[in-house]
């Protein structure tokens, strides 16, 4: 699918060239450690070499420049995945064909070099103001999560059932972290990013592979990585226990938030993955699984109820929104459904369907240009070279008995559920 | 079959109207494997007033009731049509908005088989009043869901604060107490009226050959017995051009105020060509006005009255047009007064010359192309163009004919302080100390 090259000791180029789309894509993915100081520090990192640099000193002359460029989109986003943080810097322009005029490719190349190599500092530090100016959107961008009843939720049941534990790290810190930010802090972090971190470059388009490659190189030169890491290797997920099995928490809303945690020993990089997707599948990863079809249609208690593997952590989760009055019963139903996977009550058809999700969603997703660099980004660190077929035969081997032993591996851990219950009773 | 080929976009579109009046669309991309594929309804939220089929008498059907046909319409004597999709390995949808309702797939195989599928579950209506009444439990939660989002709350407030009568104003779901009053003959009624051929419009965009799906719906079509189509006979009572209301306010348990500025448009009767001129002009002028490169973002930005939720946005349909501005912001008087200040400034005098309309009209062209990467975008806007006499493709070409001269007519639409209105949804622990 890719074409990839090593430009430099943990420096990698990964190429495609299609037809298919009218733009072309870029991808700068920083990989670094994730913690909370490290999550805040890039979050405002991101927000700040996309405000200016060297070239276009203020945010408006900026923003003008990618308009003549035909709307060119250019941002940073801070993400995370299992341990790691990630600095992406994506842009996305018109491929010239389709253009009165040219030279717009080698503008945008040249703008992400600038945006890379040339920041806006003076003496070693950011500026004073954007920094600031930047810190205070990264805390606002924190604290909207909080109106957000379902993601509120989801992250207090993650927080719960792992402290302090990347799991529950959020890509943007903490608003104390991102408080603590100096402009020397952020400097340091910014040159730790362009000298320390592993990076892959992603570019997808319709582009000569050797041309784009020498480009690339001649105009991003980044040092060898001393501390490149080989591919993942597969270690057991230690699971924790929790405190409490059951955590009722109130907020002034009319639905109830039923979130539910639970663990199981595979991962990602665990044999068994491809029969955990199926799994998750049929109890409620679509509008034909056992979720959906008992506990919407069946029973009419929720508009939403789904569920949704976390294959970093080893972590499974259902959502639903319900009555606020009918927590017991939606946990009752909701355990019913894993307890007769759990006994092996799964139909032929239930895994065929699945399996047909499942291969739909897999070539779906790589009708994109962004999918494509998502997903190839995601298999690389397998052993194996990722390719559709090899994924539609591990789904097409998977049996009944695999699944019910897989629902058989997967143990409830966490209930949480936000409501109003509280307000009204008081 | 026709053929349309739009040279610069290096697009074939390919268009038949079937004999039952089906208008049907076929877009092969190269390099897809996956198909995109809607069938839409012209008929939305507020289609609430109409003469039935075959009646000749106008009825009032409960607020709500086009979003609860879609959900119903998934519903057959033999089970979920969503189980048929899945055994097809298809990803099915529908959306109600309030003009349109949509019914989609997208698939990278057995393309025929779920084209059928969808083709036969939309025009094979089954309701009885057992499957309604169980419905209302789980629209009830999707109303609830809604009900706790802050930006659909502000959204729809401020809409209500901008129209007196027009039905946009109601939610699209409805409430738990209108959805309660439908009955299964409610949803014939409704169906009979909008659902036949002649109101509707297929989409099939992605890896498809196009005589031979054109063919498949064809056939399909011809098997099928349909009434003789009528005019639809649609009412709406008469709306003021002022907003109904100034300013209005919600209490809801968020971490700091949302505010909008409403716009309501003079000018909602266009269609075709001069609507899309029209419709484009007025979002340019938004784009220079209150876009990330003007004046207005740096300041409002720099002095923290905007955070990343800011946006800006302007919707045109025909009968009710509005443009809005807003953010989540702990200074509302402070944003509200500067995005009333710029537009006076406008107002008094057009500041924007043709290096101005060069600069946005690059980016919108960019937009549109980059818009064609993505099949979902080509099928529903193309749809909502087509129910408008546009049609997407001819879109840059119109940006690149635009003129200032278009940008100053149109921007009209939407001046004058009686167009306005606020609309915010503040902290419930401020009520507290209020």
């Amino acid at each position: 699918m890719f074409q990839s090259i090593d430009l430099n000791q943990g420096i990698r180029l990964h190429i495609r060239t299609t037809d298919q789309f009218k733009t072309i894509n870029f991808a700068f993915k920083f990989k670094h450690e994730l913690t909370n100081q490290s999550a805040s520090e890039r979050a405002v990192l991101s927000n700040v070499l996309l405000h200016s640099n060297e070239l276009f000193p203020s945010n408006p002359a900026f923003r003008s420049h990618l308009d003549e460029l035909y709307g060119t989109i250019m941002y940073l986003d801070s993400s995370k995945k299992g341990s790691d943080h990630f600095i992406t810097l994506l842009a996305e322009s018109v491929n010239e064909q389709y253009l009165s005029t040219g030279g717009v490719l080698d503008q945008v190349m040249d703008l992400l070099q600038t945006v890379l190599f040339r920041p806006n500092v003076e003496n070693d530090a950011f500026k004073d103001s954007i920094v600031k100016r930047e810190k205070d959107s990264v805390i606002q961008r924190i604290e909207s999560l909080y109106d957000d009843k379902t993601r509120y939720a989801q992250q207090r049941l993650v927080e719960l059932m792992r402290p302090n534990h990347p799991a529950s790290i959020g890509a943007n810190g903490t608003k104390n972290d991102v408080s603590a930010i100096t402009t020397e802090s952020l400097f340091a972090a910014y040159k730790s990013m362009m000298e320390e971190d592993e990076l892959d470059i992603y570019v997808v388009g319709d582009i000569d592979v050797e041309e784009m490659t020498s480009r690339i190189k001649n105009a991003f030169q980044f040092k060898a990585r001393s501390n490149a890491k080989q591919k993942n290797q597969h270690q057991n997920v230690e699971h924790l226990s929790v405190e409490k099995n059951e955590v009722n928490e109130y907020q002034d809303m009319k639905q109830g938030k039923l979130h539910i945690g639970y663990v199981t020993p595979v991962t990602f990089t665990h044999p068994d993955f491809p029969k955990m997707q199926i799994t998750n599948g049929i109890f409620g990863g679509y509008p034909h699984s056992k979720l959906f079809l008992n506990v919407r249609e069946k029973e009419s208690m929720a508009y939403y109820v789904s569920s949704s593997f976390s294959s970093s952590y080893g972590l499974l989760f259902v959502l639903s929104g319900i009555d606020a009055g009918k927590q017991e019963k939606a946990v009752r139903l909701i355990d019913e459904q894993l307890a007769t996977m759990q006994k092996g009550d799964i139909s032929k058809n239930e895994i065929e369907q699945t399996v047909a999700m499942l291969k739909n969603q897999l070539k779906e997703a790589l009708d994109s240009a962004r999918g494509q660099i998502e997903i190839y980004d995601q298999y690389k660190d397998l052993d194996e070279a990722f390719s559709v077929e090899a994924w539609f035969k591990k789904w097409e081997v998977v049996t009944k008995e695999d699944i019910q032993e897989t629902a058989q591996s997967i143990e409830k851990q966490l209930v949480y559920f936000l409501s109003g219950k509280g307000e009204l009773s008081k | 079959m026709k053929e349309l080929h739009f040279k610069q976009l290096d697009e074939k579109l390919y268009h038949e109207k079937l004999d039952n009046g089906l208008e049907v669309y076929i877009l092969p991309k190269k390099g897809f494997s996956k198909t995109f594929v809607t069938f839409t309804t012209k008929y939305g939220s507020i289609d609430r007033t109409f003469v039935p089929f075959g009646e000749s008498t106008e009825m009032t059907v409960p607020d709500g009731i086009a979003h609860f046909l879609e959900h119903k319409m998934f519903e057959k004597e033999d089970g979920d049509v969503f189980q048929k999709f899945s055994g097809f390995g298809a990803s099915a949808n529908a959306f109600t908005s309030f003009t349109r309702t949509a019914y989609l797939f997208s698939a990278t195989d057995y393309l025929y088989e779920n084209t059928e599928t969808l083709l036969n579950f939309v025009q094979e209506p089954y309701f009885t009043q057992e499957t309604v009444e169980k419905e209302k439990g789980i629209i009830g939660q999707e109303i609830t869901m809604y009900d706790d989002q802050p930006d659909w709350r502000l959204y729809f407030g401020t809409i209500e604060n901008m129209y007196k009568e027009h039905p946009v104003k109601i939610d699209i779901a409805g409430t738990i107490e209108s959805i309660d009053q439908i009955t299964a003959e409610h949803l014939y009624t409704c169906y009979e009226t909008f659902y036949h051929p002649s109101n509707m419009l297929m989409f099939v965009v992605g890896a498809v050959n196009p005589e031979e799906m054109m063919n498949y719906i064809r056939e399909n079509q011809n098997k099928k017995e349909f009434k003789e189509p009528k005019p639809i006979v649609r009412s709406f009572e008469p709306e003021q051009m002022e907003v109904a209301k100034t300013e209005n306010s919600l209490y809801m348990d968020v971490q700091k105020p949302k505010v909008y500025l409403g716009i309501k448009a003079k000018e909602t009767t266009l269609q075709g060509e001069e609507m899309m001129i029209h419709e484009m002009a007025i979002q340019l002028s938004l784009e220079l006005i209150f876009g990330r490169s003007s004046d207005f973002y740096v300041e409002a930005y720099e002095k923290g009255w905007i955070d990343e939720s800011y946006v800006f946005d302007f919707t045109l349909e025909k009968g009710f047009g509005f443009a809005i501005i807003g953010s989540d912001t702990s200074m509302p008087k402070e944003l509200i007064e500067a995005v009333k200040k710029e537009l006076q400034k406008v107002e008094e005098k057009w500041p924007y010359g043709q290096d101005d309309l060069d600069r946005v009209r690059k980016k919108k062209i960019g937009y549109f192309l980059r818009a064609l990467n993505s099949v979902e975008f080509i099928a529903n806007q193309f749809t909502r163009y087509a129910f408008n006499d546009m049609n997407l493709f001819e879109a840059v070409p119109a940006l690149e004919k635009m003129t200032v001269a278009d940008l100053q007519q149109s921007f009209a639409s939407i001046q004058g302080e009686k167009q306005q209105t606020v609309f915010s949804i503040l902290p419930k622990k401020e009520q507290a100390k209020s």
